[in-house]
């Protein structure tokens, strides 16, 4: 067991594909030269040279639509936004491009593609530049999105995702790329489509997932002061969604608050909610809740951004709500 | 109560039209669907008919006066009823005569001008949107609606009603910690300590499963152990038996008929039959052989064409009497029984009744059949010969009137007439016994339908068949 960064796990898988695989390649704005706006990929371009570390111009829709028509003539690019925000302007190779090919064509071809970057708040980015884009991505049929949280999901994910033959894409977090986490020496692939209990519990199940995994810690050890046990369910993959694990946990606790970024109207935590309802109604005890971004565009102000992202105070009001403590 | 007529729509783009004629006048009764008005829309000249009866109290619009969608024109209510209170509008800021005018004198406008400066802009009774705070709500709990204790509904969350069918547990008068008195999953405790009196006749959520485990917790006491049954869930097969079966033995008045007949000629025909078969089946072939059910649904279906009353369903109106005799048959399957259909068995041979039943048996057991395959008998069968039954009486298998249930053929001593060799009657002179086959044979009827008479008819008939069985084969 090592220790690493998130952006170094990262950076170990995209090495590790890259070596094993000489179709593999990494392209985006500042990923070479400058090593990574990020970090991410720094030392890469040393170590693979300019063919396989691509530094591209300030132009998604481009290499993007570059990077989806490699894939279907059978490179495996793996595609970095300097953040998800910017994927807007590329969101038509993504959406009309990536995702249909391979149905449209009839299965005759298809589009191994990676997308990834760091995605939803920063700090203090702006409100165009701090959407939660995977509410965005996971309603597309023909995309799989993960978001881990660990630095060793987000390596075991990566590796996944540039293995999987069809597009996938990776949600990063600006601000988790600095935190640690135990990483195995030896880390090969983590299915997409699992999700893990990071916390157990009784009381109520609490979903998150990428930087909101550890807002629902937090708020899960301040509940436990309290006596009170939330099982957090850590998604890691939003689509293919682990509707199992949420549904046992559910069954075991009775009672479901969905956390993410991203606004309250529709996305992710809406399609749980509607699942849990829907496959889970005899073992409810309370209706399900959402913490979510609030539905406001992201307010450049400090103290305004705090409020209006989802913080573990609003997590653990939830959770209390639903066990009818501080009724309000 | 008086109400107040709006403009409606009347084409599919119409966003105002010209009141041309009134075809009521104040103080008209009206009915529903008279003919009110008419109305000259972007379209058409179209008929404004009334959607409810009363007296047309006041007229709100002139004749030829130009109307918007919804704004009120008439107020319709009981005679002589005080209308002072209905906020009834002015009249709209345009009762202009229309570009064609009606040719029919106007009634006389008798508009009640408005003190307040109307605004037909609006559309009455514009309903303002809820305004959700942005700030939280999908963080927040619903309002507890107000519930009324009174209309006995019983607030408690989707798990707790789950529980409590489980533990036999009854919510009726709980009252909960939850928001608006909700019963919550930490009450279920005290409650499951209260537990209610067993519900008599139950409304369904008392579930046989629930039950066992009621009673297994009632008599748990202290230094008894109990060992908890095996809880087997119902399947849909289970479930549709228990409630077919419950059903038809509550609500079909049963009663049963019962004969005992000489089964030596059939057995004789049917070892004839069958070695006939095995004679002309080809090499390598697979011998069908034709079982005594098989002999039993023919001779069943051409007793039910001499006795039709027999062949009859009850319904509240009238009692239909079949002009198809299709039989169903009781098909023991893993996990309950089936009964699937042979239609227009007095039509086949009984070889030809022999394939169809091994075809749906087969199938029956294999889960195969179509749910068709399964409806819409007349009459049914029941066999437990094979299982070791002397004799049984059967439930009836409704909408059908009867159901025959048949049991083993026993080797019995049999007295015979030497005259005319019939066991049953006849002016014998003497009786000889000799060992014999003999089949019991019940009838289960439904009284609404079969009377004691017309089942001992049928079953005459079918005794006589099993008599002479070659007319099976010929009938």
């Amino acid at each position: 067991m090592k220790t690493l960064r998130f952006r170094e796990a990262l950076r170990e898988a995209m090495i590790e594909e890259m070596e094993r695989d000489d179709r593999v390649f990494l392209m985006g704005e500042e990923v070479g030269h400058y090593n990574g706006a990020y970090k991410v990929s720094e030392g890469m371009l040393d170590r693979f040279g300019e063919k396989r570390v691509i530094d591209t111009p300030i132009a998604e829709g481009g290499f993007a639509g570059i990077g989806v028509g490699a894939a279907i003539v059978g490179l495996r690019p793996i595609v970095e936004f300097m953040t998800w925000n910017f994927s807007a302007i590329a969101f038509d190779q993504i959406l009309n491009g990536a995702a249909k090919v391979r149905q449209m064509s009839g299965g005759q071809l298809t589009c191994p593609i990676v997308f990834r970057g760091p995605n939803a708040s920063a700090r203090q980015v702006g409100s165009q530049h701090s959407h939660a884009m995977e509410h965005f991505y996971a309603t597309v049929p023909g995309l799989k999105v993960v978001a881990p949280a660990f630095p060793a999901d987000a390596k075991g994910l990566l590796k996944t995702a540039i293995r999987d033959d069809n597009p996938v894409l990776v949600m990063e977090s600006e601000t988790l790329y600095s935190i640690k986490g135990d990483v195995p020496e030896e880390l090969d692939t983590i299915p997409l489509g699992v999700a893990k209990v990071v916390r157990e519990g009784g009381d109520c199940t609490v979903v998150a997932y990428s930087r909101m995994t550890h807002v629902a810690i937090e708020a899960a050890d301040d509940l436990a002061k309290r006596g009170v046990r939330v099982e957090v369910v850590d998604l890691r993959s939003l689509r293919p969604l682990d509707e199992e694990t949420i549904l046992a946990s559910v069954h075991k606790t009775h009672r479901c608050v969905v956390v993410h970024e991203g606004w309250p109207y529709g996305g992710v935590g809406a399609e749980i909610a509607d699942r849990v309802q829907r496959l889970a109604f005899d073992d409810l005890d309370a209706p399900v809740l959402r913490v979510s971004t609030l539905d406001v565009p992201m307010p450049y102000n400090a103290k305004l951004e705090q409020l209006v992202m989802p913080q573990p105070g609003r997590v653990v009001a939830a959770v209390e709500r639903l066990l009818a403590r501080g009724r309000s | 109560m008086a109400k107040i007529l709006e403009m409606p729509k009347l084409s599919p783009t119409m966003e105002e039209g010209v009141l041309t004629t009134w075809h009521k006048k104040e103080g008209d009764a009206v009915a529903v669907d008279d003919l009110l008005a008419e109305v000259e829309t972007d379209k058409a000249t179209m008929e404004f008919r009334a959607f409810d009866k009363g007296t047309l109290l006041k007229l709100l619009v002139p004749a030829g006066a130009q109307v918007k969608l919804g704004q009120p024109v008439a107020v319709l209510g009981n005679p002589g009823e005080d209308i002072s209170g209905l906020a009834v509008p002015g009249p709209g800021p345009s009762p202009s005569p229309s570009p064609s005018p009606s040719p029919s004198p106007s009634p006389t406008p008798t508009l009640t001008p408005s003190k307040h400066a109307p605004d037909t802009e609006a559309p009455p009774a514009q309903r303002v949107p809820r305004t959700a705070s942005v700030l939280d709500r999908t963080e927040q709990l619903a309002e507890p609606a107000p519930v009324s204790r009174e209309n006995g509904r019983v607030m408690a969350s989707p798990y707790v009603r789950r529980v409590a069918r489980e533990l036999g547990v009854d919510l009726r008068g709980a009252h909960g910690s939850g928001p608006g008195g909700r019963v919550l999953q930490t009450d279920l405790e005290q409650l499951a300590k209260s537990p209610a009196p067993p519900r008599v006749g139950g409304d369904g959520e008392t579930t046989a499963r629930s039950m066992v485990r009621a009673d297994v917790a009632t008599l748990q006491a202290p230094g008894i152990y109990l060992a908890e049954p095996e809880v087997r869930p119902l399947s849909m097969m289970r479930k549709t038996i228990a409630r077919r079966l419950t059903e038809a033995k509550q609500t079909v008045p049963h009663f049963y008929l019962n004969i005992d007949v000489d089964a030596g000629p059939l057995l004789d025909l049917r070892e004839r039959v069958n070695e006939e078969l095995a004679r002309g089946a080809r090499e390598g072939d697979e011998v069908p052989k034709l079982s005594v059910n098989d002999f039993l649904v023919k001779a069943c279906a051409l007793a039910l064409l001499r006795v039709p009353e027999c062949n009859a369903s009850f319904t509240p109106d009238a009692i239909l009497v079949h002009r198809r005799v299709d039989i169903s048959v009781a098909v023991a399957v893993p996990d309950g029984l089936v009964t699937p259909v042979v239609r227009n068995a007095d039509q086949k041979s009984v070889a030809a009744i022999g394939r169809e039943m091994r075809d749906l048996a087969a199938r029956a057991r294999a889960k195969k059949l179509k749910p068709e395959e399964m409806q819409n008998g007349t009459f049914s069968i029941s066999n437990l010969g094979m299982f070791g039954i002397d004799q049984f009486a059967a439930v009836i298998n409704p909408p059908e009137g009867a159901i025959l249930a048949v049991g083993r053929t026993r080797d019995e001593p049999v007295v015979r007439n030497d005259v005319d060799g019939s066991a049953e009657g006849g002016t014998a002179r003497t009786k000889t016994v000799e060992p014999g086959k003999r089949l019991a044979l019940t009838l289960s009827c439904d009284h609404r339908v079969v009377d004691g008479a017309v089942g001992a008819a049928f079953l005459a008939e079918l005794r006589g068949l099993l008599a002479r069985p070659m007319r099976l084969l010929t009938g």
